[in-house]
């Protein structure tokens, strides 16, 4: 029986190989599976195509992650994606699974900081670590820790220069078990503050030539500006890490982010309305009506450039 | 850091040769000291949650620490810390006592005995609940103003009195001894020697980190705001282990990981740390904790109570210390055998009726004898002195300076 547990998007962040703090993002791994009917009498025509553009991003996603899936699944109805996305899930799903898991060690957090990181670990990864990496959905494993104090033992492939966050390169759960041992999940169970809108510039030359191995995705191309949103009602920081690092190193392997690029992150409560607007959109289980999506956190298309 | 070894198997008169004279700490001796010029010794076992009957695990380590503590002052200025206010906030009191008031509101502690409150501590804890923390916050608010809830105060009476026939120095059972950090004192000292992580910002809890070492992350203070034990232990002994030149750290071997922990933070502020682990004992060959209950005739008051019946107090003193130090050892091997325990009371009697007054070298040179490498006297090596076969009769001022 597949459920829409598995689907990649509505599972819990954290896969379950990974142990899983109390307060990891859980609320959004109970949906039933995405029913194409499950509709309200009363819903309008606008709410369901706002649903099935939520499926449509789920299974683009999939689609993106494991093509070969798409072959065997009719991705476009509710049933069909539910059943492909059990199936890409789980292979993985065993800690000698040969899923790729990434490892954050975080210590404190400003979003907009750890988001430009975030952006930066992604961009510096070769080829074959990102392919690996999406093909495990971006599995990423949040840790509380200090940077500082793990360097010698277990270098990272990424530290923030002010040393709030490192990431280690994406690899197989067993080349990050004594890391997790060492370390505990992270909990930050505060609400994320809808702060006013916060600008960054994406890290890197935005034109010149590829230096050997680096990655084949984002290409050349003049930087843009691009608005990141976050839906904040019912989020904590957690949720917040989950959805955003999901969003911005999924956009940064499909060349929707790029070196230079200026992206503004953007705390509303909802992001309501149709996600066509969106170049990407994290869609998640809509925790109080099981069977509907939502849109967690989203890249807008190029805006125009001006003042910040 | 060596500890007493955990070795089991030990018994009567298999002790360690005692005659053999080891050298004192020099370094530590001889560069610290008060004005007396006596080095200065912090004992700092952990505490039994005031909430139920003293069993024999608890009477081992009571009787282990109160010879090291009367011992070691021959040689040193000893301090022993043992603060029940300190470890009040913890859960495990405070969810107690916010249970107890939740249900039995209308008990009258002081009509009630150790075993009628150790059976209301069995229902806490077999009820499980976890309570808000809000539930909790009034009786941690009270207890930093200096409250006790009255089933602990109960407790204590009834243990300040068995520590009176036990012979055991009371460390202030009943007095209010806070801890000299508040909480955000101790998160500020453990910041700065970066062994800190603190995440409440984050709505997330604050951590002990000691992973430069390789230890993992310890939580102190949930995020919630509920501090642990390592977090009241912190709160207490930050501040006093600088003031000493060795802290000794007694515990339930069970402890073992936090014990490290809390001697590698305790080391960094300047004393010798020594870790003791002192092991349980067995009923029947399974190690219980005391919150299963089941203690039937196996608890402190009973078990004084038959000592009484057939010895003197000195007998029951001493004889108590010989089975409880010297016959289980540090190890937690050998089950509780009142059979082992009454032939230690004979063997007591013995001692005491022998005990030798002739002029010998003064009591302290004598006990530094017992000591290992650091400053404490090692009670296993002290009191198993008394066993040996052909064991000259103990001195009189020992049996009264360190035993009785």
């Amino acid at each position: 029986m597949t459920t829409a547990e598995s689907l990649p998007g509505t599972t819990a962040p954290t896969p379950q190989t990974v142990p899983t703090a109390p307060t990891a993002p859980t609320a959004e791994s109970g949906p039933a599976a995405p029913s194409g009917t499950s509709g309200a009498s009363g819903a309008s025509g606008a709410s369901d195509a706002v649903q099935r553009a939520l499926r449509a991003s789920l299974a683009d996603r999939l689609r993106r992650a494991r093509p070969e899936l798409a072959e065997r699944h009719d991705l476009a109805s509710a049933d069909g994606l539910a059943a492909a996305g059990a199936e890409a899930i789980a292979p993985t799903t065993g800690e000698d699974g040969d899923g790729a898991l990434v490892a954050v060690v975080v210590r404190d957090l400003d979003l907009a900081v750890w988001a430009r990181q975030t952006c930066a670990f992604a961009l510096d990864l070769d080829t074959a670590a990102a392919a690996a990496w999406r093909r495990s959905f971006t599995r990423t494993v949040f840790l509380a820790g200090n940077p500082e104090h793990l360097m010698t033992r277990f270098p990272p492939a990424r530290t923030a220069p002010d040393l709030s966050a490192a990431w280690t390169a994406p690899g197989p759960p067993a080349a990050t078990a004594a890391l997790r041992r060492l370390l505990k999940l992270l909990q930050a169970d505060a609400p994320v503050p809808t702060g006013p809108d916060t600008p960054f510039e994406v890290p890197g030359a935005p034109e010149g030539p590829r230096p050997p191995g680096a990655p084949a995705v984002p290409g050349h191309r003049p930087p843009v500006r691009r608005d990141l949103y976050l839906a904040t009602a019912g989020c904590t920081l957690s949720d917040a890490l989950v959805h955003l690092n999901h969003v911005l190193v999924e956009a940064v392997m499909d060349g929707l982010v790029a070196p230079g690029d200026h992206l503004v992150l953007r705390r509303i409560p909802r992001l309501g309305g149709p996600p066509d607007r969106f170049a990407a959109v994290r869609a998640v289980a809509e925790a109080h009506l099981p069977g509907r999506l939502r849109a967690a956190a989203a890249l807008s298309g190029p805006q125009p450039s001006g003042p910040e | 850091m060596p500890g007493p070894r955990t070795g089991d198997g030990i018994r009567p008169g298999t002790g360690p040769d005692a005659g053999t004279p080891l050298a004192p700490a020099p370094t530590a001796a001889g560069q610290h000291g008060t004005g007396t010029g006596r080095p200065r010794v912090l004992l700092a076992p952990v505490t039994v949650t005031p909430s139920k009957p003293l069993t024999p695990s608890h009477l081992k380590g009571l009787l282990w620490t109160d010879v090291m503590y009367r011992a070691t002052a021959h040689l040193a200025d000893v301090t022993l810390r043992y603060s029940h206010t300190t470890y009040h906030p913890t859960e495990q009191t405070l969810g107690f006592w916010e249970f107890l008031d939740r249900n039995h509101g209308d008990l009258d502690p002081t009509a009630l005995d150790e075993l009628d409150l150790g059976a209301l501590y069995v229902a806490f804890r077999a009820a499980a609940e976890r309570v808000p923390a809000a539930a909790l916050r009034p009786y941690a608010d009270a207890v930093e103003h200096g409250w006790t809830h009255p089933a602990a105060t109960r407790i204590l009476e009834i243990w300040t009195a068995q520590y009176a026939e036990l012979g055991l120095h009371d460390p202030g059972l009943l007095s209010h001894q806070p801890p000299a950090l508040s909480t955000a004192e101790m998160i500020a000292r453990l910041d700065a020697l970066g062994m800190c992580l603190d995440q409440r910002a984050l709505g997330g809890p604050v951590h002990l980190d000691l992973t430069r070492h390789g230890m993992p992350l310890r939580t102190l203070i949930s995020a919630d705001g509920r501090p642990n034990y390592l977090a009241c232990a912190l709160r207490e002994l930050l501040a006093l282990a600088a003031e000493h030149d060795e802290v000794v750290l007694l515990y339930d071997s069970q402890l073992d990981p936090d014990y490290q922990r809390l001697a590698r933070v305790l080391t960094a502020l300047g004393p010798t740390v020594s870790r003791v682990p002192i092991g349980r004992v067995p009923i029947d060959g399974a190690i219980r904790s005391a919150r299963e209950g089941g203690w039937r005739d196996q608890h402190a008051g009973a078990l004084l109570a038959a000592c009484r019946s057939g010895h003197g107090p000195a007998a029951v003193r001493l004889g108590l210390r010989l089975y409880f130090i010297a016959v289980l050892g540090p190890g937690q091997a050998e089950s509780y055998r009142p059979d082992l325990l009454h032939q230690c009371l004979g063997r007591a009697e013995r001692l005491l009726a022998a005990a030798r007054t002739e002029a010998l070298p003064p009591l302290g040179d004598r006990l530094a004898r017992h000591r290992r490498s650091q400053l404490h006297v090692d009670p296993y090596r002290l009191t198993s002195s008394l066993l040996g076969r052909h064991r000259r009769a103990p001195a009189t001022d020992l049996m009264t300076g360190v035993f009785v």
